[in-house]
């Protein structure tokens, strides 16, 4: 039977895990997957596949759709992650899913901020309070420590190495 | 009998199999090539430009690894040699500032998770932390690195178009 490699990434834990799941998996088999490289399913954590919107629900027995070779599996107690993200002055809040990646966040900003595709392509998320810029392809729960589902950004500049 | 691996290639080896390198491979941002030990070859995805190749190849200099950084030359596999300035990725501002045919003899990047050019350049573990080399994440600091200048910088094409 055709095997389909996931990568796990479990709130709070560090690192991605590689499992395989059939290729018609169910959500049932989703969550065999996931126990089985040692994550406890408590009640409270959501699944989200990819970079969907809602986490995954139904029977058991429910094939999940969308589900595809090297699919992100993201097991998160967040449901939305509340992004904040400061440009000059100017301050905006979005909410996005917890397997939504940094390249999201940016475009947002990019939109929301009125900046031009050419200046964007010179500017960086990084980190509120840090010097931390994740790379874009980074899903947004990845970033997120403790238990408040939030995240902030400043959108600054980025420097060209010289000297 | 076969000699033992030296410790460096082991842990480059180990990398090669880790989730957050297959991640990439399976998501189409990276591949491995080929490892003449010190010397790996990787390929990296760029999006569509006017005369601009679908992927750019580097040879990385492992020698060392992990505790000591890498370095990476753009390079044409198929005809293994170094790949001529004139197909080096460019850009506007950003990426031409990395890509520089003319800095040592177009052997690295001008990046400072390079080993060859973050040497004299102390400044730069004030000025860009986050693009230094991370010995705990090792190659995979360097290939996001590429990546991102790629995909979410002013990557524009390549310098002769």
């Amino acid at each position: 039977m055709t095997q389909n490699i996931i990568f796990i990434q479990v709130h709070e834990r560090p690192g991605v895990i590689e499992a395989q799941v059939i290729e018609a998996a169910t959500l049932g088999d989703v969550r065999k997957a996931i126990e089985a490289v040692g994550v406890v399913l408590e009640a409270e954590m959501q699944i989200f596949l990819d970079e969907a919107e809602e986490p995954l629900h139904g029977d058991h027995g429910h094939v999940v759709h969308g589900l595809r070779h090297g699919s992100r599996v993201h097991v998160t107690r967040c449901k939305r992650i509340k992004t904040t993200v400061h440009y000059l002055e100017r301050t905006a809040e979005h909410e996005f899913a917890p397997g939504a990646r940094v390249r999201a966040v940016k475009a947002w900003a990019a939109h929301t901020f009125k900046v031009s595709p050419k200046d964007a392509a010179e500017h960086v998320l990084q980190i509120c309070k840090s010097t931390e810029r994740p790379a874009a392809d980074t899903p947004l729960h990845e970033l997120v420590h403790g238990h408040p589902c939030a995240l902030c950004f400043d959108f600054v500049p980025e420097k060209r190495v010289e000297g | 009998m076969n000699a033992p691996l030296p410790p460096d290639r082991v842990l480059f080896e180990l990398d090669l199999t880790a989730p957050a390198f297959r991640c990439g491979e399976i998501e189409g941002r990276w591949r491995h090539l080929s490892t003449t030990w010190p010397h790996a070859v990787f390929s990296l995805a760029a999006p569509p430009r006017p005369g601009a190749p679908e992927q750019f190849e580097f040879l990385f200099n492992c020698s060392g690894y992990r505790a000591t950084p890498t370095s990476a030359q753009p390079w044409d596999h198929a005809a293994n040699r170094p790949l001529p300035g004139a197909r080096w990725p460019t850009g506007p501002k950003i990426v031409s500032s990395v890509f520089r045919p003319e800095w040592k003899n177009g052997q690295c990047l001008y990046l400072p998770c390079d080993r060859m050019s973050i040497e004299g350049h102390p400044n730069w573990c004030n000025e860009h932390p986050s693009r230094l080399w991370q010995p705990e994440r090792g190659i995979i600091c360097y290939l996001e690195q590429l990546h991102g200048l790629f995909f979410d910088s002013d990557y524009s094409g390549v310098r002769g178009a």
